[in-house]
């Protein structure tokens, strides 16, 4: 049966995936290696690549493509759009005027720019809220969206104004992390991520079925009883801030969020429920393969997460686009 | 009566105008003497020993700290923002930006010469101060050659040639004897990280890498040719440097971060904090950065 | 069981009320049809009880209860409204489509019941779709697409339905079905409140019609009362004359060309 095959090849993707993004690298290591690393034996560099580089790297682009993927499932169904995603709505803006304020200004501190970029993503998000209520559109998600745009397009003036007077340094600085990358993992970020998603993951799931209905239509979900604007705004607002969270964590990390939901539905999952789950899967599996790419593509250097994952969604949705016409 | 033709009105007119045709083409031969003289935008430089320019803008800290060791300084009625050295620079007024400059902050000091870096960034620049009759004189100052040669055109443009050949010729003594006192010492090997996110270190394209070369010790990068090009944390483990150069703030954050534990030169506590100051940016004092860098390279070894 | 009393709604930006001091009832047993030109109210009556526009004033009565006092699933189980368009964004099997009915008796922690097997087959078979269940919406015609949206409705088990234009896109055929449909259910007991503006049909099936005119009831009671010539002219102001043909047992109405009035 096709379902049954998906769930079975994505978790296999996962893990194939998973391990073979912490035995390659730039250091060439071997699967032996790489257990004895784990288990905490061999070559001290060894165990220190491994454990403090590769694995919460891994780890946390696990995370990533989770939380963007379920974020993105849930804002597609509740605002009834097969190309909603989280960086719509305000969340990529205000996190990236967040995270290049505190780069221009030289904050530092590790924890300073995840922080900043969750403040001005939440921030951006309740403006959004905020901005569609005035134009009076409650329960319309083309308001929504709308709304989104336009806090997205203040949002990228603010971050000009930011970088003109920065020097070059900072602006490379403030460039990179807008581009997405998981290079900066450690297991701090990973632990706070995790528990972001995790709680993340069981909100949305509980209220998956009411996704479902949103996904009707206004009048047919208040015809079976739903309070439209209320558990509207409610998923909306647990997307966002997981998206914010993934952005916090990793800077913009494109398409992910676009892209999951659909390959998915590709497999023939429906309810809302198990697209979620099955987003967090199938994300969780693009973003690691996506940061493999881009740590074997061009070495020394490494490609930016958010251009791997815009050049593997751009010929994903011209395929879409030719099913369409 | 009729004159000669030698003394006709119309025929004084053309000796005239031959004479100053003459004289104008002797100085321009003079000058093309000096034509093959071009700045690294491929202009001619002017000679300022016959019209010194009185008002100079420098946009560049190297040119700026050049200019007053030419003891040119008082001549300075411009810099940029982060020219600070020497100290006296300060007084200098400030005009903002050297890479894509702000023109109109510029000509409001009236400038004779303007100094530029030669980035492709300021052809722009450089265009527009020319259309509005300022000289302007481009300068590449990334690498030790690129130095000296800054150092003698403007020499040239400022009318101290003489002093300009005495800092080229200090200058590459002092790195000959640097060069020369670490000739026969082990060359450690060594990464210089600049920036951390995204990590970016000293490449070959820098000066800083044949700074390294003179003060004994090799760049791992050397072979990369960007001046500061990105690479991953993991690469720099696999190329295994022997020790670390990094500023005092970047040594404070690589000393206490567990990724960089993974280095083994950090592991073993080999990393090396360099004055800032000193080797930021190719300056008259290469020589003391060259001897500072080795002593940090050699403890005890040079003198 | 669904009463109207006096009800007022305005929309933003609006200068007269869409809905107008509206009072009538909906009883259990019969058909109930409001009817009206465009424009006036009869849609907003059925916003107005799904809570989707607020009522400035008046009441909506469910079985005694305001519906504005009443937990929204607790109204849905009482009351299964089909609205007039729905979109079809993300297709579903036509099986679990129908299935979503359920969800105002259901709570988070269990997606299914065991009533629900027995309310979905009941739905099924009345609407007719048995052979669509395996389809996908979106492969449904227009036809089709009403029925399976009403057995959805009817999955949810309410005593009381109300449908906003529901044949619109019908043929003879699958209109004539739907209304059979309708006085079936009455039949059986449930109310039924049906927005058309097929006076025609609305005329042999309903016990009782409700005329709307900008927002205020004009004329309300059987279809012979209502349905006459004087009243229904200065509501859709066009020539009319009213036929009642043995055959049919209910009044028709036929629009004259103008310029052939004949009186």
């Amino acid at each position: 049966m096709r379902r049954a095959g998906f769930w079975t090849a994505s978790v296999l993707a996962l893990i194939l995936l998973a391990l073979a993004a912490v035995v390659y690298g730039a250091v060439p290591l071997s699967l032996h290696d790489v257990a004895a690393a784990i288990t905490g034996q061999g070559d001290p560099a060894t165990i220190a690549i491994v454990r403090t580089l590769r694995a919460p790297r891994v780890l946390l682009a696990i995370l990533v493509g989770a939380g963007l993927g379920m974020s993105g499932a849930a804002l597609q169904g509740s605002l009834r759009n097969a190309l909603a995603e989280p960086y719509l709505l305000g969340v990529s803006g205000g996190a990236a005027v967040g995270a290049v304020c505190a780069v221009a200004l030289g904050v530092s501190g590790a924890a300073a720019l995840p922080l900043a970029a969750f403040a001005g993503a939440a921030i951006a998000t309740i403006a959004t809220l905020l901005v569609a209520r005035a134009a009076g559109g409650r329960a319309d998600p083309r308001v929504l969206l709308m709304a989104g745009v336009i806090i997205g397009a203040f949002a990228n003036a603010a971050i000009m104004i930011a970088l003109a007077d920065a020097p070059p340094n900072r602006i490379r600085g403030a460039l990179w992390w807008m581009m997405g990358s998981v290079a900066d993992a450690d297991w701090t970020r990973v632990a706070w991520l995790f528990v972001y998603v995790v709680i993340g993951a069981a909100l949305l799931l509980w209220f998956g079925r009411d996704i479902d209905v949103l996904a009707l239509g206004e009048e047919p979900a208040a015809g079976l009883g739903l309070d439209v604007e209320r558990a509207g705004r409610r998923i909306f607002l647990l997307s966002a801030l997981l998206a914010a969270a993934t952005v916090a964590a990793a800077g913009l990390v494109g398409f992910v969020g676009l892209v999951v939901p659909h390959l998915v539905r590709m497999a023939g999952v429906r309810r809302h429920r198990t697209l979620i789950a099955g987003s967090a899967l199938v994300g969780g599996v693009l973003v690691v393969a996506a940061d493999l790419a881009a740590r074997v593509l061009r070495p020394p250097a490494e490609l930016p997460l958010g251009a791997v994952t815009a050049l593997i969604g751009v010929p994903f949705f011209l395929v879409q686009l030719r099913r369409l016409a | 009566m009729e004159m000669p033709f030698v003394f006709s009105r119309g025929s004084l007119f053309v000796l005239l105008t031959v004479v100053v045709a003459a004289t104008a083409s002797c100085g321009r031969e003079r000058a093309h003497a000096d034509a093959s003289v071009l700045d690294d935008f491929g202009a001619r430089v002017h000679d300022g020993t016959a019209h010194t320019p009185a008002r100079i803008v420098s946009l560049n800290p190297t040119t700026t700290e050049l200019l007053f060791a030419l003891g040119a300084g008082s001549r300075l009625v411009g810099r940029t923002h982060w020219d600070v050295w020497p100290d006296s620079a300060r007084f200098v007024p400030d005009v903002g930006d050297g890479i894509r400059p702000n023109i109109e902050a510029v000509l409001a000091r009236h400038p004779q010469l303007v100094v530029l870096y030669a980035s492709a960034d300021n052809r722009p620049a450089a265009q527009r101060l020319r259309a509005a009759g300022v000289e302007v004189l481009a300068l590449k100052t990334d690498g030790i050659t690129d130095f000296v040669r800054a150092t003698h055109l403007l020499g040239i443009a400022t009318g101290e040639r003489a002093a300009a050949a005495t800092i080229a010729d200090t200058v590459q003594r002092s790195l000959d004897r640097v060069r020369r006192e670490t000739a026969t010492l082990e060359r450690p090997r060594v990464v210089w990280p600049v920036w951390e996110s995204p990590l970016m270190v000293i490449g070959g394209g820098s000066y800083l890498t044949q700074l390294l070369e003179i003060a004994g010790a090799r760049n791992i990068y050397a072979d990369i040719s960007a001046p500061s090009p990105q690479v991953s944390l993991e690469d720099v483990i696999r190329r295994a440097p022997d020790a670390v150069l990094v500023s005092p703030e970047g040594a404070a954050r690589i000393r206490t971060d567990p990724a960089w534990q993974a280095v083994p030169a950090v592991q073993h506590g080999r990393v090396l904090v360099i004055d800032t100051s000193l080797v930021l940016r190719p300056s008259v004092r290469l020589g003391e950065a060259a001897r500072s860098l080795a002593r940090l390279l050699h403890p005890g070894r040079i003198p | 069981m669904i009463r109207f009393e006096h009800v007022v709604v305005r929309y933003r930006r609006a200068t007269g009320a869409a809905v107008d001091d509206v009072t009538f009832s909906v009883p259990r047993a019969r058909v109930t049809a409001v009817v009206g030109p465009n424009g006036s109210g009869k849609s907003t009556l059925v916003r107005a009880l799904l809570r989707t526009v607020p009522l400035a004033s008046g009441d909506i009565v469910v079985d005694d209860i305001p519906v504005r006092s009443m937990d929204r699933r607790a109204a849905a189980r009482r009351v299964a409204v089909v609205p007039q368009r729905e979109e079809n964004v993300f297709p579903l099997p036509v099986r679990e489509f129908i299935a979503l009915g359920r969800y105002p008796h259901q709570d988070v922690w269990r997606a299914a019941i065991d009533t629900d097997d027995a309310a979905i087959d009941r739905a099924v078979r009345l609407a007719g779709v048995v052979p669509l269940l395996d389809r996908s919406t979106a492969e449904l015609s227009g036809g089709e697409w009403q029925r399976v949206r009403i057995a959805r409705a009817l999955a949810q088990g309410a005593d009381a339905l109300v449908l906003d234009e529901p044949t619109t896109f019908l043929d003879i055929a699958h209109e004539m079905a739907m209304f059979e449909l309708f006085a079936l259910l009455a039949r059986e007991g449930q109310a039924l409140l049906v927005v058309s503006h097929q006076l025609n049909l609305v005329a042999r099936f309903a016990h009782q019609l409700v005329l709307l005119h900008r927002g205020r009831v004009v004329a309300a009671g059987s279809p012979s009362d209502v349905m006459r010539a004087s009243i229904l002219e200065q509501v859709y102001d066009w020539p009319i004359v009213i036929t009642r043909d043995p055959a049919v047992g209910a009044p028709s109405l036929l629009p004259l060309r103008r310029g052939t009035h004949v009186l």
